[in-house]
């Protein structure tokens, strides 16, 4: 059975740069997919190539059987990263266009409105919003004609927290209705909605894979040990000892906090902790792995092995 | 295609509306329809009361101004102020939804590009037209009220070819407008065009600036030489320039 979204040898270049390198993706029907990559990885290329807007170099792009540039337009709602809007309509103007361009009969405006926290200023022009309520706006249009696929463009980055929350909640409430695919650089955020993940970086895809899957096959021993703030410089010191021991794999000290990255579980267990006798212990705990770990791990420069997993 | 059509000509003009560009060239236009036979009228007046204060002892003889002086006066206007107006409103309308986005979020919709071109062409015609009809109308009236009123038909033709003339110069705007990378390109691109066209006027007859002068000599009844020629590249730029737009943005990738 094929995917929702079905990528094949994607490349595309500008001139001389590679922006992406011919990957292969399989994004399954009804899942949220999280698009994961650094700045500059190739994430916005890809979506923009998927909405129609720009052109594959080589190779393709199949949206719910449909493919992309081939004349019929896939069953899609877009939401680019910086959506712009016509300033002087109001939210309900705006949907209204939206579903004439889409021969939509009855409209479901009211409805998106309301979906996305609108409802109270569908008359108030759209000029006036702040960003979250455009971003708002913006997932609502892509709605309004019931897409089979609802393509996100880095949807929450530019939002404050409650912005943020508001608007997964809502990509949360799409799970199973559609297949939603959304980049992001944020990983708590794919961390917290996503079923399936894909990784890119430096236009290639070093992994996709089921988000629970992915954590545990990437999962790693990471402790966190945190002291009193009058213990930094001990805290540096400790990060350097650990380090020496060959037991870590990688440290890294926040202000009264470091997270170790155990290289090997069973002797850190027995290790790490006598090496904290004398020290005004905070808090000392064993975290399982996370996907920024995972993330950074990938798309490390020093990885030149990434594993791709179809 | 067409339903779409309409429906993206329909947003054209509400935007037109509510950013005043509307309001300003109909504005626009019909000043200049109605200053044209007032300042024909008062220019003698003018140049007598200053020749009374500052010309002590020159005689200068000014003919009494004419309905003629008022269509020249007219021409002339127009070909500089709306000139200016048709390039300032058109320059940015592709280029500009492109950089604030718009065209992002909108061509991703089922939205075809060369509808997109079109819709923005069209609004704009219908814009200037109607700019051009009202103010052709209170040209008309005042001329008639200050001088004697010119006949309707030539006055309309003229009217006409003033019109096909603007068409030109939109279609050419939104060349640039496509073909620019920013607002500024867009604006220096029109300019460069604008004058490779107005130069053009200094070296054939066939240029779309012969019709001003063609429209002139009918308004007028001077009889000089009809511009078919000058007809027919006019409108084949204007349809070559919006052709090209829709070519040129079917193939660009859009930010």
């Amino acid at each position: 059975m094929t995917g929702a979204i079905e990528i094949r040898n994607l490349t595309k270049r500008f001139g001389t740069v590679t922006a992406l390198a011919g990957f292969d993706l399989s994004v399954p029907r009804g899942s949220i997919f999280g698009f994961l990559g650094p700045n500059g990885a190739g994430k916005t290329t890809t979506l923009r190539i998927m909405a129609g807007l720009a052109r594959a170099t080589s190779g393709s792009v199949v949206i719910e059987g449909v493919e992309v540039g081939r004349g019929a337009r896939p069953p899609i709602g877009y939401l680019p990263d910086t959506p712009g809007f016509y300033g002087w309509m109001t939210a309900r103007e705006f949907l209204a266009y939206i579903a004439r361009l889409h021969k939509l009969t009855n409209p479901p405006i009211d409805a998106a409105l309301e979906r996305v926290g609108l409802a109270d200023a569908n008359k108030k022009r759209v000029g006036g919003f702040s960003r979250g309520m455009k971003q708002r706006l913006g997932l609502a249009q892509a709605l309004l004609p019931q897409p089979r696929v609802l393509l996100l463009d880095e949807p929450v980055s530019a939002l404050d927290p409650a912005g943020r929350k508001a608007m997964l909640d809502i990509m949360d409430d799409l799970r199973g209705e559609m297949t939603v695919f959304f980049s992001t650089h944020i990983l708590n955020d794919a961390e917290r909605i996503c079923d399936e993940i894909g990784i890119i970086n430096q236009g290639r895809l070093v992994v996709q894979a089921q988000r629970a899957d992915l954590l545990a096959r990437f999962a790693r021993p990471v402790f966190e040990i945190e002291l009193v703030p009058d213990e930094i410089p001990q805290l540096a010191a400790l990060a350097e000892r650990l380090e020496a021991t060959g037991l870590v794999e990688r440290t890294a000290l926040d202000g009264a906090r470091l997270r170790v990255t155990a290289r090997d579980l069973d002797r850190a267990r027995r290790e790490v902790l006598p090496m904290l006798a004398g020290l005004a212990v905070v808090r000392f705990e064993m975290l399982g792995a996370t996907l920024e770990d995972i993330f950074l791990n990938l798309t490390d420069p020093a990885n030149s092995q990434p594993e791709v997993t179809p | 295609m067409i339903e779409t059509f309409g429906v993206q000509l329909r947003k054209e003009l509400a935007e037109l509306w509510h950013t005043r560009k509307l309001v300003i060239v109909v504005v626009v236009l019909v000043g200049l329809g109605l200053m044209s036979p007032v300042l024909a009228k008062i220019t003698p007046d003018l140049l007598e009361s200053l020749g009374e204060d500052q010309m002590e002892g020159i005689i200068i003889t000014i003919p009494e101004p004419s309905q003629k002086d008022a269509i020249d006066q007219l021409v002339k206007n127009i070909s500089q102020f709306g000139l200016l107006l048709a390039v300032l409103m058109s320059f940015g309308a592709i280029v500009g939804e492109r950089e604030r986005g718009q065209a992002g979020l909108m061509l991703a919709h089922p939205l075809p590009r060369e509808v997109f071109v079109l819709a923005k062409f069209a609004a704009q015609a219908i814009m200037f037209g109607a700019g051009l009809a009202l103010g052709a109308l209170g040209g008309y009236i005042y001329t008639a009220i200050l001088f004697d009123a010119p006949p309707v038909g030539r006055y309309l033709a003229l009217f006409g070819l003033i019109y096909v003339w603007l068409l030109c110069l939109i279609a050419l705007s939104l060349l640039a407008s496509t073909l620019g990378r920013s607002m500024a390109s867009a604006g220096g691109l029109a300019f460069v065009l604008i004058v490779v066209l107005l130069l053009a006027g200094s070296f054939t007859n066939l240029a779309p600036g012969a019709l001003l002068e063609w429209g002139r000599t009918v308004a007028i009844q001077a009889g000089g030489p009809a511009r078919w020629g000058a007809l027919a590249v006019s409108v084949a730029v204007a349809a070559l320039a919006v052709g090209a737009s829709c070519a040129i943005l079917r193939r660009q990738e859009i930010e």
